[in-house]
């Protein structure tokens, strides 16, 4: 299993066509329970600092990610993961595999 | 830029809790007088909190053991088995492990939480997987942390869900799988459905990890824990648990029924690296580990103050997150009413622990109480009265729990 995550900062210059946005959805979808002050997520958002979602929760969307797409996240993978974009970028590389 | 700015958040939240009264992440017993009650200052407090399930602190042989101990053989043992030498005490502790549950090979470990760490991070090589149940205590998770192995989430004690995990893996090239459970859950009190995860992982030839820390010495025939009571102990791979709950002491065990484990003492970083447990905590374990083989008395006793305790807060409305058994968790609205409360009860001569986010799960705030053997019925009728009380004070306790809040985002 390769767990090499080094494309996952190109998200930037990928925005203007969204790719993953299927992905970037989903996320949206799972990371709702645990955002109750509504705040707005992009894929610049930090999961853990600015959507102030707590390790444990991180860890329960992590596992409705791997159901939906039928892919295992590694452990050690998602705690390189800072940012929405990062997760989108991982899930697509996952799923690609 | 400060060393400390990185805890401002924690710092917050520890201040908001401070305010209430006492800390309860910081709570000082200026004597413990028996396994079931202790002193803060002059004050007696009822304690129900400190996984003593069996009572055996203060039992007579386990601390007459424990004083011939140190009068045998001073008072630390001043390095580690590898560098330092055993003490025969080591050596016979772990032999009468062995010998108790039928095992093959058992190690003895300076803390339960070295225990995990060591055995996991050890047995569990780059191109092995780990898989390990969502819940799994913060020790197994370092463990998993240390090793070089990937390691996969499974839902909490869903034998299903690692089914479906372990065929998504498929056939691991020159690696193996392990899957690390537990058997009583810690915080919630739940148990594994531990014959089905067994069932699962030999159809797909796991190897099968178990940490019965909560639940070895309180469940099972004799009391191996709950491996033992579902019948399938001889099928587990590896058992680890503690000498800090039942067995009334410090220090963990690991056990398999792989002779081959032996040889990992030669690779375990947190066993090979630190001191080995000292004469009185050795001897303190073996005298228990006698008790929990001759006195089933012990887990009957408990297991009836459990369910006294368990049906009496039920019929007070409280949401419990188990059913009866020896730890009884319930399940506070949010984190500041359950430190209030919490502090309530400390006022009122009970002591429970106070169990918030990130270490429980479902992000849940939790007063969390342990029972023990020596706890008498009228110590239950006691908890049960104290909570009773509680709830009729709902309303001011709601209310300083806000005015709390709100002074503390103001």
């Amino acid at each position: 299993m390769k767990l090499d995550l080094s494309d996952a900062s190109n998200e930037g210059s990928q925005m203007s066509d969204a790719p993953g946005q299927d992905i970037f959805d989903k996320i949206c979808e799972l990371l709702a329970p645990y955002n109750p002050k509504s705040l707005a997520i992009t894929r610049q958002s930090g999961i853990m600092t600015d959507l102030e979602v707590d390790s444990t929760a991180v860890f329960d969307i992590i596992m409705g990610l791997e159901d939906h797409y039928d892919i295992s996240i590694p452990m050690e993978m998602v705690s390189d993961i800072k940012t929405v974009g990062e997760l989108v970028s991982a899930v697509q590389r996952l799923a690609a595999e | 830029m400060d060393i400390f700015d990185k805890f401002s958040s924690l710092q917050f939240r520890s201040d908001l809790v401070q305010r209430l009264g006492v800390d309860p992440f910081g709570v000082k017993f200026d004597r413990i007088l028996n396994a079931s009650q202790g002193l803060i200052g002059n004050r007696e407090i009822l304690l129900a909190g400190t996984n003593n399930y069996l009572g055996l602190t203060f039992d007579p042989d386990c601390m007459d053991a424990a004083i011939a101990a140190i009068n045998k053989h001073g008072t630390g043992t001043t390095g580690s088995r590898i560098a330092n030498g055993s003490y025969e005490e080591h050596v016979d502790l772990e032999n009468a492990l062995a010998a108790h549950t039928g095992m093959a090979s058992a190690i003895v470990f300076s803390t339960g939480y070295q225990t995990n760490l060591a055995a996991i991070a050890t047995l569990a090589g780059p191109k092995d997987v780990l898989f390990i149940d969502a819940d799994s205590h913060a020790c197994i998770i370092d463990g998993c942390r240390l090793s070089a192995a990937p390691t996969i989430r499974f839902r909490h004690n869903s034998p299903a869900d690692l089914d479906k995990r372990l065929t998504r893996q498929g056939e691991i090239k020159d690696g193996i799988a392990l899957v690390v459970i537990e058997g009583m859950y810690s915080m919630f009190g739940d148990k594994a459905p531990i014959a089905e995860f067994v069932e699962v992982c030999a159809r797909h030839g796991a190897y099968l990890y178990i940490d019965e820390a909560h639940s070895f010495g309180i469940f099972g025939e004799t009391g191996c824990g709950l491996a033992q009571a579902e019948g399938v102990l001889d099928k587990v791979d590896f058992i680890s648990g503690t000498f800090s709950k039942s067995l009334a002491s410090i220090g963990g065990f690991c056990l398999s029924r792989h002779k081959n484990f032996e040889i990992t003492r030669k690779a375990m970083r947190a066993y090979m690296f630190t001191a080995s447990p000292t004469p009185s905590n050795i001897a303190a374990a073996r005298a228990a580990l006698d008790k929990i083989a001759s006195m089933p008395n012990l887990r009957t006793a408990l297991a009836e103050r459990a369910a006294q305790l368990h049906s009496g807060l039920k019929a007070l409305g409280f949401d419990l997150c188990a059913g009866a058994g020896p730890i009884i968790a319930i399940r506070r609205p949010n984190e500041v009413l359950a430190a209030t409360e919490w502090n309530w009860l400390l006022e009122n001569g009970l002591y429970v622990n106070l169990a918030v986010p990130p270490g429980t799960p479902q992000s849940s705030s939790l007063l969390r109480i342990s029972l023990s053997a020596s706890h008498t019925k009228e110590d239950i009728e006691r908890i049960i009265s104290i909570f009773t009380k509680m709830k009729s004070n709902s309303g001011a306790l709601m209310a300083k729990a806000q005015s709390v809040l709100q002074a503390g985002t103001q």
